[in-house]
């Protein structure tokens, strides 16, 4: 009867563990410890050369590399507002969302890479301060469920089956979820520069 | 002249008791810049994805019109709240703005970015809609496209810039860079 109701729910069951794996390691202070933890390498970070040194010593490289970094998230935020407000039926609706989606997914990729590797280093230059900002951590929080949430379940939900053959509510939930989630990856992002 | 009346207009609006306020209350600026850089994703990211389609570098199997003709709302939208909090952002530091080299730099590729999005339009509009379906755009429009993304880049990163101190009023002494970053008070020192 498990492996049944496992085979058959494979995905929903999956994110039911992972929340509640979330939940005992908030409980257990887990997440906090690890925090404790990660200051050594923050240290090293800002004090590594091609990471923090560079970084502090070379504003304009600095400030371009913050550019860039801007520049790959606001292809993040077009490519998810094409497919999301594709998948609520709000734009694109004469161009079927499965071409939609897997369409901007490539370029979603590569601008998440790019975000990624500017977004260290510009961390790394204010390592010592980002360490005991609650918003970086939070925005860091948000970006690896975010990019969990993409990669293991939201694309492959999307590219298991026609689109029609999904609960439009299940389409609409998604789409509203990755649009909060880019949201918040992008606000608290500019909030990590006024605080 | 045009120096000189920048400035005297700057000050002015920096007497403004809600220029003042702006600028003294943390969370208002905040907000308000918060807001202009999500606009910007919101705006700059439509516009790209355009750009990227006429380069045939994504969805090259929808046909090319109809991504830019669907696009362009919210990519207005996102303009028009950036316009708006962008205005307020100078309103709020009018002086120290209006005197940054990077924000007058900012300004002349806008004004570019309007002209090369105007030309790119008549241009589309022009050419008859046997090449929608290519991957790939004709050359007059793939060059529009490359021109947008570049001055597009270049608006960010002078956008990023303004913070910066490198070439402030009071931060050089090379005539050039005070008269073109508008340093009305320091070109008379010299």
């Amino acid at each position: 009867m498990l492996n049944s109701l496992w085979s058959r729910y494979t995905r929903t069951l999956s994110l039911v563990l992972v929340l509640l794996l979330a939940i005992v390691l908030e409980l257990f202070e887990v997440r906090t410890s690890i925090y404790g933890n990660a200051l050594p390498f923050f240290e090293w970070m800002r004090n590594s050369f091609w990471f923090g040194v560079i970084g502090t010593n070379y504003g304009s490289f600095y400030a371009t590399v913050q550019a860039v970094h801007l520049l790959s998230m606001a292809v993040i935020g077009g490519t998810v507002l094409a497919a999301d407000l594709r998948l609520l039926g709000v734009i694109f609706r004469d161009i079927p969302s499965e071409t939609l989606t897997r369409g901007t997914h490539k370029c979603f990729r590569i601008s998440l890479t790019v975000a990624i590797a500017t977004g260290i280093f510009c961390a790394a230059g204010v390592a010592d301060k980002v360490y005991y900002m609650e918003v970086f951590w939070i925005k860091m929080l948000v970006l690896i469920s975010g990019s969990c949430f993409v990669f293991l379940f939201k694309q492959p939900l999307l590219n298991s089956r026609p689109h029609d053959e999904i609960n439009p509510w299940t389409l609409r939930l998604l789409a509203v979820t990755s649009l909060l989630i880019w949201f918040t990856v992008a606000a608290t992002g500019r909030w990590i520069g006024f605080s | 002249m045009i120096n000189e009346l920048l400035l005297q207009f700057g000050q002015w609006m920096e007497a403004q008791q809600y220029s003042q306020m702006l600028v003294a209350g943390y969370y208002s600026y905040n907000w308000v810049e918060a807001t202009h850089v999500l606009s910007l994703m919101m705006c700059i990211g439509t516009l790209f994805i355009i750009d990227f389609r006429m380069l045939g570098l994504i969805m090259p199997n929808v046909p090319a019109t109809t991504i830019a003709a669907r696009l362009h709302k919210p990519m207005i939208i996102g303009f028009v709240i950036m316009f708006f909090t962008g205005a307020l952002l100078v309103y709020a530091k009018p002086v120290e703005t209006i005197q940054s080299l990077w924000f007058r730099i900012k300004m002349i590729l806008l004004v570019l970015a309007f002209i090369n999005a105007w030309i790119f339009n008549a241009r589309m509009k022009a050419a008859d809609g046997s090449w929608d379906m290519d991957p790939v755009a004709p050359k007059t429009l793939r060059v529009g496209a490359i021109i947008s993304l570049v001055l597009w880049c270049g608006v960010v990163a002078m956008g990023r810039y303004i913070p910066y101190d490198w070439v402030d009023c009071g931060r050089t002494d090379n005539p050039t860079i005070l008269w073109a970053a508008g340093c009305v008070e320091q070109l008379r020192a010299l």
